[in-house]
């Protein structure tokens, strides 16, 4: 199968401390792949890297062939904060958010915005400002407002981090669903098991080196 | 005439529908309202390029707004009053002592707080909002239209604060308005002629206006941190 993503001689440093050195990278539609590594080891930034939101020196960092530091693939990858912002308006009114950018018709982001609400089973929260959601709220929501788009590579970072019973173990439903959907998705996370989930393939970034376990 | 007996004619000036008087108000509210309309547009933008942008000569740009923040509004008027002149550059146009001229004042005085205000909001903003809006597929002008609707709140005071001081100040409307009687004369110019004339009854219901007028702006303003702060 042909690379969604396909990355090339990374480096990226901070003054005079290297972050990331990795030679190559590719990410395949279909796969999940967790990225592990210590607090500062670079999972975000590698993540946010991939997502175009940060810049870094690649000699080559494609999606499908099109650049992704010039935004040329903006559309097709979706980045989830590992504490995800949510606008100041509804529930409903965040998922609709991506539609709206992309001018979908009101009726057919009505249609897709429900189904995004029923499959992140945030229903009952639909009119709620952002201020009265949980953590976990806010992750399902922020996971629904990815997953309306159908995007074709999701990157979350640390989905699960400082989530709790309920809500932990619905972001990991969330985040295997979206694994199993066809897209490609990277998470970068501490999460034993997410990371032991069926069908992961997983890297350990160490001294700015990426690894395959 | 005494402060009591002056205190009461403004009252009466006030409650009973005194033309003048009312008409002094609404040129100033006219006056006012239309440079911060003008001014909002232009200062947002700025302010919003100030903080999202970095480029040569942007440090100098914000400490030039800086300044232009506590720009006596006697210096503005003066430097109008030189550009818009017979013999000077923009003569021409015909503008000074007119209320064009006065909203042009107005305009300038109010657009480094909407400069200010902006830059310090996106500054301040969540840089996850302008992430979140750009990862979500939104282009450059959405992604700034929802980052400046997410901080809309410390906007709003910028907005007020800049109504504030276009109907407070004095010095740039004496000065390229000229003070004319139905045409020219705000609220402030008219207190600051009425006291000089020894005629306190208007200049005290005029005050009184003006009181209110601030009172309400910074009740607005107290309202809207309230509301921004409940996030």
């Amino acid at each position: 199968m042909s690379a969604l993503l396909k990355l090339d001689r990374l480096r990226k440093s901070y003054g005079q401390r290297r972050l990331l050195d990795l030679e190559r990278l590719e990410i395949e539609a279909g796969h999940a792949y967790v990225v592990t590594g210590g607090n500062g080891s670079g999972k975000t930034t590698l993540l946010r890297i991939l997502a175009g939101l940060e810049p870094g020196e690649a000699e080559g960092l494609k999606f499908e062939g099109r650049s992704i530091a010039n935004g040329e693939a903006h559309r097709e990858i979706v980045y989830v904060h590992q504490h995800p912002y949510l606008f100041h308006t509804s529930v409903a009114g965040n998922i609709a958010y991506g539609l709206k950018a992309r001018g979908v018709a009101a009726a057919e982001r009505q249609r897709l915005v429900e189904a995004a609400i029923a499959w992140a089973g945030v229903g009952h929260l639909r009119r709620l400002a952002p201020h009265k959601l949980s953590g976990g709220e806010k992750q399902r929501v922020a996971l629904a407002r990815a997953k309306v788009l159908g995007p074709r590579l999701y990157l979350l970072d640390e989905p699960t981090a400082n989530l709790d019973g309920d809500g932990r173990r619905q972001t990991i439903d969330l985040v295997q669903e979206l694994a199993r959907g066809g897209a490609g998705v990277v998470i970068a996370c501490h999460d034993r098991e997410l990371i032991e989930l069926p069908g992961m393939r997983r890297f350990h970034l160490e001294n700015g080196r990426l690894l395959e376990v | 005439m005494s402060l009591l007996d002056a205190t009461g004619e403004a009252f009466k000036l006030l409650f009973g529908g005194d033309a003048e008087l009312w008409g002094i108000v609404l040129i100033s509210l006219k006056v006012a309202l239309l440079g911060l309309g003008i001014a909002m547009l232009p200062g947002i933008v700025t302010g919003y390029l100030l903080a999202m942008h970095r480029f040569p000569g942007r440090r100098a740009l914000v400490v030039l707004t800086q300044s232009l923040l506590a720009f006596p509004t006697v210096v503005v008027g003066l430097v109008l009053y030189l550009l818009l002149s017979r013999q000077g550059p923009l003569g021409s146009l015909a503008l000074l002592f007119s209320q064009n001229a006065m909203i042009l004042g107005q305009t300038i005085l109010v657009f480094p707080i909407l400069v200010a205000y902006t830059l310090s909001a996106v500054q301040g903003a969540d840089p996850r909002a302008h992430e979140t809006a750009v990862s979500l597929g939104a282009g450059p002008l959405r992604a700034a239209l929802t980052l400046l609707n997410e901080t809309r709140f410390a906007l709003l005071a910028g907005v007020i604060n800049g109504f504030g001081r276009a109907i407070s100040e004095v010095g740039c409307a004496l000065m390229i308005g000229g003070n004319i009687a139905g045409l020219t004369r705000n609220i402030t110019t008219a207190i600051a002629l009425e006291t000089s004339k020894g005629e306190f009854a208007q200049g005290i219901a005029l005050g009184m206006v003006l009181v209110v007028l601030a009172l309400g702006v910074n009740v607005a303003m107290a309202i809207l941190q309230g509301e921004g702060g409940m996030k």
